[in-house]
């Protein structure tokens, strides 16, 4: 009888990474079945478009970054470099291909969205080293690449703009009507279903919380990052709005929660275990850091929205919160002292900076 | 998945509900001159000496304690043989023939309840000592010293806990000799002037709480009580254990006794009722075999049987060809052994033989199962990055020393990957 050599423990619980990335897929499939009833084959195409670029892009610069044997044939050599390739190595960048693609408007020219994705799984995660080593949250630098680079492209591809309104609804809160005004055009009830015009998968938060029920309850994503983002933003764009429209403070927190991607990127993106912390206290300063950053975005910066370059700031400082001389998985009185008290500064400077005060 | 687990799935039900078989025939026993606390050993028999029952054959020497080992048979001293022990080392062994007719050693006599009232506290530490009494639970840590302290005793623990899966020696030491237990803890508050006693045993074990508290009511004298803790891994560990059954909070590294506190194996307890009452050192002991390779059995044999005797009575092992992982001990903690070769001591409570299941091991995904869970708080991912890359001053800063082994890491990691193990060597590497 053989015996095999192992050390303690002998015995393992029955999950996988395989499946907790197949739970992400699954827990998208609401928000890519609207955005496929809204936008018919103009979604599927962009869907498609970008797994096979992040899928396909993804085998081969595995294929290259890994040593091939010493075999005769090459289609043996080959094969060798692809042994250690797994079901991961394709689910991955199918969730960061599927979000991507949900980042983007449905008028987006194809090539941006190649070009989008191509960044994304070229830049941001295989020269980092691939799964588990990219720094980037690969769909967010991306999206945050093509904005930069191809921004004009992006003009007139949001589908279904109001004609009063003129623009997609953060647009139109900037340049145009203003805020309660706003709501003329693009309803509570629209935006929070998603008969809007915006991202392909932002607009619609009814279908992202069901994807976040079914994330929480399998347990496949933190809900620390998710409710500490939601608290954050919440808090702060309460105390804009009471600064603003001391009357309509309620309407103008759930106006900013249902538009633009800060639903669809606390569900979805925050919570890409790869590039958050890895200790309970980490987690939620790390939410807290994306939630300022954007609404900090949102009420004084250039561009009417700033999910995605939230996530990659608070992805900058990941290293530091996880920096073994201070980080620890025990949430003390000092940390929940130090995180409402960090609420209550960004709180203050939210409300008289709205204002016009601190200028 | 990214939550804190602490129930693993125990498999005790079927080994509770099948018999125990006594097994104490041997026609050989044999007995280990060293240990993995004791690296030297002497033996003070002559081959084709006669010895009896409880008559001490030699002295295993530890680093600040010695230890008598006793035949646990009277017979013939035939000679030395190498086995395996407790710790998966080829150690030298004492054989004794057994001649099956159990004559108690003169030295051997059972004291009377009178005598035991006026026994001091050195008088037990003697007894225990001569007894070569150690903890069962697994750590063979040397009774007497745990007595021996200077600190005043509030309570002694029992720890009946057994949170490793496929182990049931305590529990069903609990379930059929409840009163030697409640004794030994009796006569270990005597030892240590302890006022009060604590039976701390799992939640879901009703049947046992019920047991302990129907005997309790004969040594209504004694504050003795029953507590009960939650089923989670690593409660049987001390700290966790008294922790919540005492609500005392003691930082890892610090002796139990400076706070007051006692903690014991109930069966090291039954054992301290042996020596004392009956003058006996550990003959006998509950032993175990499990997992999907082997037919299961659970054994009551003298110390000293060859674990092979007991494969071949409980029938032997399933499937041959399938490759096999052997683990002496429970399947978190367990020691590996390639070899079934093996030598019953004190603290071997169970053999474990599973058909290998080979896990792939899959990149990180930082997804931080292995911190959320960690019973002592530290953060198995950061330390094994930071011995990836032999970074001393980060393990040091991770505290990497507070681990405890306890292998939730690994068991935890939906990667597949061997946390465990990273923890040992970053220990090794961070103390060099």
């Amino acid at each position: 009888m053989q015996t095999i050599k192992q050390t303690s423990p002998y015995v393992r619980k029955d999950v996988s990474t395989k499946r907790m990335m197949i739970d992400v897929l699954i827990a998208l499939i609401p928000v890519i079945a609207f955005s496929i009833y809204r936008f018919g084959g103009d979604a599927i195409l962009r869907i498609v478009v970008s797994l096979v670029v992040m899928v396909g892009l993804e085998a081969l610069i595995f294929g290259l970054t890994h040593k091939p044997s010493k075999a005769e044939k090459w289609i043996d050599r080959v094969k060798s470099r692809y042994q250690e390739y797994s079901i991961n190595n394709i689910t991955a960048p199918a969730i960061s291909a599927v979000i991507f693609a949900m980042l983007v408007p449905s008028k987006l020219p194809i090539y941006a969205v190649v070009i989008g994705a191509t960044f994304g799984i070229v830049v941001a995660k295989m020269l980092f080293g691939g799964l588990g080593s990219n720094i980037f949250n690969v769909a967010a630098a991306g999206r945050i690449f093509i904005a930069l680079a191809i921004t004009s492209m992006f003009d007139g591809t949001y589908v279904g703009v109001d004609l009063v309104a003129g623009s997609t609804a953060l647009t139109t809160l900037r340049s145009g009507l203003g805020f309660p005004g706003v709501l003329n055009s693009y309803t509570l009830g629209e935006l929070f279903f998603g008969f809007v015009p915006g991202a392909m998968g932002e607009i619609s938060s009814a279908a992202i919380l069901i994807g976040a029920a079914y994330l929480i309850i399998r347990k496949s994503a933190d809900y620390r990052v998710i409710l500490s983002t939601a608290i954050t933003f919440s808090v702060l764009m309460l105390f804009a709005g009471l600064n603003l429209y001391p009357d309509m403070a309620f309407e103008y927190v759930l106006f900013h929660l249902f538009s633009g991607g800060v639903m669809f990127g606390m569900v979805f993106m925050v919570t890409d275990p790869v590039t958050s912390p890895v200790t309970r206290p980490g987690r939620w300063l790390y939410g807290l850091l994306v939630g300022v950053v954007i609404v900090l975005i949102r009420l004084f910066g250039a561009y009417p929205e700033g999910v995605a370059f939230a996530i990659l700031f608070a992805n900058m400082f990941v290293p530091l919160i996880d920096y073994p001389k201070w980080s620890t998985n025990k949430i003390k009185p000092a940390f929940i002292v130090g995180y409402i008290v960090l609420l209550a500064i960004f709180s203050l400077v939210v409300y008289f900076g709205v204002g016009g005060n601190l200028a | 998945m990214i939550t804190k687990t602490k129930y693993i799935p125990d498999g005790k039900k079927e080994l509770k509900e099948s018999p125990i078989l006594h097994y104490l025939d041997a026609d050989y026993l044999y007995y280990p001159v060293t240990s993995q606390r004791c690296p030297d050993g002497v033996t003070c028999v002559r081959g084709g000496q006669f010895v009896k029952v409880g008559e001490v054959v030699g002295t295993r020497k530890g680093a600040f304690f010695e230890q008598p080992m006793h035949a646990t048979v009277s017979g013939e001293v035939v000679g030395y043989e190498k086995h395996i022990d407790n710790s998966g080392k080829l150690v030298d062994c004492l054989i004794v023939k057994n001649d099956k007719k159990y004559e108690l050693h003169p030295s051997i006599v059972e004291r009377s309840d009178e005598d035991i009232e006026k026994l001091t506290k050195e008088d037990y530490i003697t007894i225990i000592k001569d007894a070569g009494l150690v903890g069962l639970g697994g750590s063979a840590f040397p009774t007497y010293i745990k007595l021996q302290t200077e600190d005043p005793i509030d309570v002694v623990i029992a720890n009946g806990v057994e949170c490793e899966p496929n182990l049931i020696a305590d529990y069903s030491l609990m379930m059929n000799n409840p009163r030697e237990v409640i004794k030994g803890l009796i006569y270990a508050m005597k030892a240590s002037g302890a006022k009060r006693g604590v039976i701390a045993i799992k939640k879901k074990y009703k049947e046992i709480e019920e047991r302990l508290k129907f005997v309790l009511q004969e040594f209504t004298d004694y504050n003795i009580e029953v507590v009960t803790v939650g089923n989670f891994y690593p409660q049987g560990w001390e700290l966790a254990m008294i922790k919540n059954a005492l609500g005392i909070k003691i930082p890892q590294g610090q002796l139990l006794s400076k706070y007051g506190v006692l903690n014991f194996n109930v069966s090291t307890l039954q054992s301290i009722y042996n020596a004392v009452k009956k003058g006996l050192p550990v003959l006998e002991r509950l032993f175990t075999i499990s997992g999907d390779g082997i037919h299961n059995k659970n054994f009551r044999a003298r110390i000293g049987t060859l674990v092979q005797d007991l494969i071949e009575l409980a029938g032997g092992y399933k499937d041959e060809e399938l490759p096999k992982v052997m683990v002496l001990g429970g399947p978190m903690m367990g020691t590996n052994i390639l070899q079934d070769d093996v030598v019953m001591t004190h603290t071997t409570t169970s053999l474990i033989v599973m058909n290998e299941k080979k896990e792939k091991e899959e990149a990180c995904v930082h997804c931080a199962s292995c911190v959320y869970s960690c019973p002592v708080s530290i953060q198995p991912v950061q330390i094994m990055n930071a011995y990836k890359t032999r970074d001393k001053d980060a393990l040091k800063m991770l505290e990497v020393n507070k681990c405890i082994e306890c292998g939730l890491c690994s068991y935890v990691c939906p990667s597949k990957i061997h946390l465990t193990d990273y923890m040992r060597n970053g220990k090794r590497f961070a103390s060099k």
